[in-house]
């Protein structure tokens, strides 16, 4: 009896073992399956299914031991790589760390220089695209939300502040270009809600300062700033801000609302074809850098937040302000209060 | 003899009297008629005869008649107000910088440009079609002209001054250490050389002694104006950046006159034509052939 046990609780056993050994090939099965998925597909939904999947996939297995694998935040590389590919855009191209197995993307013509990632958000879930000297996350991905959004403050750091010694403009255009591109393909194809932030091109778009009052001193500045320039700063015909005129029709204008009793400065960009971005002006005309760096204390636009259902309660609140910090260089925890004050407001009026 | 006397004058005094009501109902109806067909060029005609006949019709010496004119001097606001209207948009393409506010009826203020700063320029004279410049601000742009030439801005050398003094300033403030070392190496020779004064003092260590008493008050003296250096720069800094927008003020200026003028010399010129100008785009020409005919 004893030993009859003892045979059919080792078959046990070993049946239990070989049961969880299946488990973990059914899972490395699915993870090939999913790998060539995202490798493979033309589809831009089953890319975004693939990627997704992978995320909830876990390879921990006790039994059965893979191999290195890669990252979520490499397969969120993959995702954005694939997507520019399938749509002819070409100028990021993907390598391998090869001590790591880390992939990282280059982007032409800054493929000397520096190297793209994801990094996942451990608080909120998604990814900040970030370059990898200073880890400016550039724009944030949430493929659960459904949202892209681009942070002002990395932008300008980035390549304002740092890569317009080393670049043109256009160089610089050329290296964000992907970027936009794969928030456009998102919003077209999958319908993601993106915000393109200072790179919107669009005659509409708004941004408005971090700072609520703006000392006239500063557009003083400017305005001084366009002696023996071909540039002229106007004044608005309600006295509600100052307009510089720039090549080409393109026109950078400083303003409030008029009729807004809040008096709520804002950058806007006006240009006929809507070609051209705050940011674009910002690389392309040294006066307005210059000018907008040398006051960004007062000048700085904000991002604002993007404030999920889930991470509304108070601990999230830290987390959220990732993607709210100012666009400024050093912030003071009252600023980020404010700011944080400022961007509920925010998100009532919209 | 005398009653006649009077008839006769009393006949001449009412055929005078007649004849100037005729001429004043003349006058008034020549107005509204001119008044009624928007025709400025009439009322301009009606309103200064004179200067009409002589700047447009080029026939010198015909006087003004006071007793019809000041007919309508109650009137000049509302004329003035009346005749803006085709003077102001003619002057939009003339001079297409200057931006007219009626700061009440028939009064017109005028400001140079449409720039973020920009000054008040002085009054347009609309029943005179003058420019009645401020003369300071004139006076400001033609030395910014005169400047000019020699590639040089109106407050450039106040802004030159008051830079090499912020940097003297500056100076002071960074050598706050330096300064209180050397005060205090003084100090000691003070101290040393006080210990071999008294009584039997040498002049050579009096004067050794007065000469160091000397030095401490200097650097005192630059302490006590450190303390106050960065305010004063500070406010300097407000004063230069005034300054500058003074500068840029009148770089607009000279840059729109010379887009639109060529030269300050061509601008003035187009200012003392501006009567004729103005009223010759009106026609004046097809007035004056009315003018003959009366």
């Amino acid at each position: 009896m004893s030993s009859n046990q003892m045979i059919s609780t080792a078959a046990d056993r070993v049946h239990s073992l070989s049961d969880s050994i299946a488990q973990g090939l059914e899972v490395g099965q699915r993870y090939v399956a999913l790998l060539n998925q995202l490798t493979e597909t033309k589809d831009p939904a089953e890319l975004l299914d693939a990627t997704e999947k992978l995320e909830g996939l876990s390879l921990a297995n006790a039994f059965v031991k893979f191999p290195q694998h890669y990252q979520l935040a490499d397969y969120y590389l993959l995702l954005m790589a694939r997507m520019l590919e399938l749509n002819g855009e070409n100028s990021l191209e993907i390598e391998e760390n090869e001590i790591h197995h880390q992939l990282l993307a280059k982007i032409s013509p800054m493929e000397d220089q520096e190297r793209f990632t994801f990094e996942i958000d451990p608080h909120n879930g998604g990814a900040f695209f970030a370059e990898q000297h200073h880890h400016e996350p550039l724009f944030y991905l949430n493929l659960k939300h459904q949202i892209l959004k681009f942070s002002n403050r990395a932008l300008v750091d980035f390549f304002i502040v740092r890569q317009t010694q080393k670049f043109s403009d256009l160089d610089l255009q050329a290296v964000v270009s992907p970027m936009i591109k794969f928030a456009l393909l998102l919003e077209k194809q999958l319908n993601f809600v993106i915000d393109l932030g200072i790179l919107e091109t669009g005659n509409g778009a708004r941004f408005r300062l971090q700072k609520p009052d703006l000392p006239l001193t500063i557009i003083d500045r400017l305005f001084v700033k366009t002696t023996d320039t071909d540039y002229m700063l106007l004044n608005l015909p309600q006295n509600n801000g100052a307009e510089l005129r720039l090549d080409q029709n393109v026109r950078l204008q400083l303003a409030f609302d008029p009729d807004d009793y809040a008096q709520e400065w804002s950058f806007r960009v006006l240009d006929k074809e809507e070609r051209v971005s705050f940011f674009d002006v910002l690389l392309h005309y040294p006066l307005v850098r210059e000018w907008y760096l040398d006051n960004r204390e007062f000048l700085a636009v904000r991002t604002d937040a993007m404030i999920f259902a889930n991470n509304a309660d108070q601990d999230y609140v830290g987390e959220t302000l990732t993607m709210t910090t100012p666009d400024q260089p050093t912030q003071s925890a009252e600023q980020t209060a404010e700011n944080l004050e400022n961007q509920t407001e925010v998100e009532k009026e919209d | 003899m005398a009653s006649v006397e009077q008839t006769n004058g009393a006949l001449d005094i009412s055929q005078a009297i007649n004849k100037q009501i005729a001429a004043k109902i003349k006058y008034l109806q020549e107005l509204e008629t001119a008044v009624e067909h928007h025709d400025d060029c009439k009322v301009y005609q009606l309103l200064d005869n004179q200067r009409y006949a002589a700047e447009i019709e080029h026939r010198e010496q015909q006087p003004n008649e006071q007793g019809v004119m000041n007919l309508v001097d109650d009137l000049a606001d509302q004329l003035s107000n009346f005749l803006s209207a085709n003077l102001i948009q003619y002057l939009g393409k003339a001079y297409p910088f200057f931006y007219y506010e009626e700061y009440k009826t028939g009064h017109y203020r005028i400001y140079f440009g449409n720039w973020w700063d920009r000054r008040r320029f002085g009054e347009l004279d609309v029943l005179n079609i003058r420019f009645a410049f401020d003369q300071e601000e004139y006076q400001k742009l033609a030395r910014a002209f005169e400047l000019s030439k020699q590639n040089k801005r109106y407050n450039s050398d106040r802004i030159e001054q008051i830079s090499s003094e912020n940097d003297r300033l500056q100076k002071l403030i960074d050598s706050r250490l330096e300064r209180e070392q050397k005060r205090a190496a003084l100090q000691e020779q003070l101290k040393d050389a006080s210990s071999r004064s008294g009584l039997f003092e040498s002049n050579k260590n009096r004067e050794a002694r007065q000469v160091i008493v000397e030095q401490i008050s200097k650097l005192e003296d630059e302490e006590q104006e450190s303390r106050t250096a960065a305010d004063t720069i500070k406010e300097n800094e407000r004063v230069v950046l005034d300054l500058s927008k003074e500068n840029t003020i009148l770089s607009y200026e000279q840059k729109s006159i010379i887009d639109t003028f060529g030269t300050f010399e061509d601008f003035e010129l187009a200012n003392r034509n501006l009567y004729a100008s103005y009223l010759n785009s009106l026609g004046g020409k097809k007035a004056g052939v009315s003018a003959d005919e009366q």
